[in-house]
Formats: structure tokens, C-alpha cells, sequence
């Protein structure tokens, strides 16, 4: 399980970046991405993920289909 | 309701003043700018500006004159008013001074037919004196709309963001972004959090300056950007095809 970020739709605010209880986001090259290996979508640490929380845009941060 | 604010009425108004009985009347862009200059400074009028301004660089006044006036020569002229802000006098001098000839986009409206201009991204900007991107998006008196791409930019439209009188309405910001919601870019000097979200909603990006510069400047600056790698998301609003931003993509990745 683990969250991706749609590049069409991130506008790289970078606000996602300080929230992730794991330090799964980084900033690539073109926008902000997250790392699908140690993303937790928050489980255990909070009730929602906190990235599409603070998020501006919505469905910019979505869940990974396996 | 799009009508283009109240220049022409502004410019009737203060083109048939007559100046100490001793100027005929004033050139167009000159009542236009002293017009815009009153209304940058508190509890100034037109009339008392033309007056102050007579006063600093005498009769006829004429826009080689005004131009030289510095901060100075103003806060001396216009001393004996309450103290006005430096910041205030500034932008009303820039006003003043700007050479509205070498930006003719700022003031007259361009035709515009859809599919003119390939490519373009469509930008409102929140604006007071119609020179610069200083209003806030709930209180600013217009909206300058620019149609932009790498190659050109055209101003298609000026849209007055006073409710009309007489209309009700329940939310003024939610009325606003409507005004607007043909752009897909907004420059503002300042917005509020809801309003904002507002704004998301129709698809519109809102950008917040950190400082007050002047659309020409703004609209170079986005130039910059088309003609170059657009981030994904302005991309998206210009209506490049996923397939070609990939390979802007790959560019960038190296």
C-alpha cells in the first residue's frame, strides 16, 4: 500500500513534504513524488494520510493500485 | 457587468477640468494617470491631485513634467495633509510616471478568437491601477484579463469586480472567481485561505506575488516559462498533450 502523487495536477507547493511521518517524499525532478517502498498511507500513525490532507489540489495524491 | 471599469467616464471627467484657468485640457493618458494616481492615495481626490501636482511643477502641466517629480517634490507639495505612507506616494508617483505609450496592451483591449493563439494560457490579473498586480482578490476594483503565449500576449478583456448595484449576493468571493472563471491562471497580490479553494474549484491556479510588480513584468515572466519547460500541472491548462509532455519530462530528467 502506498500513495502516489499525479505529476499533471502537483504544482509543487511542497507542503506534503514535512508532514510525511515516514520521510517518504522527496522532490524529483519535475514535481514531488513519493517513495511507493516506504510510504504507509499514515497506518499507525494517523487516521488519514497526511500529505492529501494538507494538499491544495484535490486527487492530486491518490493510492496505488497494486 | 464586464464593462470596461470606469476609465472612459474617468477620463471624461477629468480631460474637461480645467487647470487654474490657465491649461486648456489634459491629455487622455495624463487625466487617465493622475485619475488612477488619486485613487492609489487616501482621502485624495482627482481634483486636489491636479492641484498638488500644479503646485510641484506649475502650469501646464504636461507629462515630461510630471514625470520628473520625485518623492521628495511630492511629500513637499503635499505637505500640510495628513502624513501619508512613503509606499503609498511611490506607487502613486509610479502610476504617475509610467510610460503608458511603450505598453499600448495595457489599455486597449485586443480582439481575441478562440484558437487565435495556440499554445496560451489564459491569466487574470487582480489589479487597482491597471499597471500593476497589487490587488487582493476580495477587494481589487478589476480583473485584467491576457491571453499568453511564448510569442505574444493580448489584454482580451477588463472585468470590473464591483457587484453591480443592485444584485444580490450571498458570497462576493465566490462571485469573483465566476468573474474569472474562463482563465486558468490568477496573479494576486494576496488571498485568503477560502477564497482560495474557491478559486481551485474552477480550475483556476492562483498565484500569490511576494511583492507588487507590474503585469508587463508578470507576463514576460510567464513567457519565460511557456517558451520553456511549463511545469506539468501549467502544461496540463495549456492543453499539451500528455504525450509531449513526456517528453518535456525526459528533457528535464536528462
Amino acid at each position: 500500500m502506498a500513495l502516489y502523487i499525479v505529476e499533471a495536477d502537483c504544482i509543487s507547493c511542497g507542503d506534503c513534504l514535512p508532514v510525511c511521518p515516514t520521510d517518504s517524499i522527496t522532490e524529483g525532478a519535475i514535481v514531488f513524488k513519493i517513495d511507493k517502498k516506504t510510504c504507509t498511507e499514515c497506518e499507525g500513525d494517523f487516521d488519514i494520510p497526511q500529505c492529501v490532507k494538507v494538499c491544495p489540489i484535490d486527487n492530486c495524491i491518490l493510492p496505488l493500485v497494486a | 457587468m464586464r464593462q470596461g471599469v470606469s476609465y472612459r467616464q474617468l477620463h471624461f471627467a477629468l480631460s474637461g477640468l480645467k487647470l487654474m484657468n490657465s491649461q486648456a485640457t489634459l491629455s487622455r493618458e495624463l487625466a487617465l494617470r493622475i485619475g488612477l494616481a488619486a485613487r492609489a492615495l487616501p482621502d485624495t481626490d482627482a481634483k486636489h491631485l491636479l492641484s498638488v501636482l500644479t503646485a510641484c511643477v506649475g502650469v501646464p502641466l504636461t507629462e515630461e513634467k510630471i514625470a520628473r517629480i520625485d518623492l521628495k517634490a511630492l511629500k513637499t507639495a503635499l505637505a500640510g495633509d495628513s502624513e501619508v505612507d512613503e509606499p503609498l506616494l511611490t506607487h502613486a508617483l509610479s502610476i504617475l510616471s509610467a510610460d503608458l505609450h511603450s505598453h499600448p496592451g495595457v489599455w486597449e483591449r485586443e480582439s481575441y478568437a478562440e484558437g487565435d493563439m495556440p499554445g496560451s494560457v489564459r491569466l487574470a490579473c487582480a489589479s487597482n491601477d491597471g499597471l500593476h498586480v497589487d490587488g487582493y482578490f476580495g477587494s481589487c476594483s478589476q480583473f485584467l484579463v491576457y491571453q499568453v503565449s511564448a510569442a505574444e500576449s493580448r489584454l482580451i478583456d477588463i472585468r470590473n469586480a464591483e457587484i453591480p448595484k443592485g444584485l444580490e449576493v450571498d458570497d462576493k468571493n465566490l462571485f469573483r472567481a465566476e468573474l474569472i472563471q474562463d482563465c486558468q491562471v490568477l496573479y494576486i497580490a494576496s488571498v485568503g485561505g477560502s477564497a482560495a479553494a474557491k478559486i481551485v474549484k474552477f480550475g483556476i491556479h492562483p498565484m500569490k506575488l511576494s511583492g507588487i510588480e507590474t503585469i508587463v513584468d508578470i507576463i514576460a515572466q510567464l513567457q519565460t516559462v511557456i517558451a520553456g519547460t511549463p511545469p506539468p500541472w501549467l502544461a496540463k491548462v495549456m492543453g499539451i498533450e500528455a504525450a509531449d509532455r513526456f517528453r518535456f519530462e525526459r528533457e528535464a530528467t536528462g
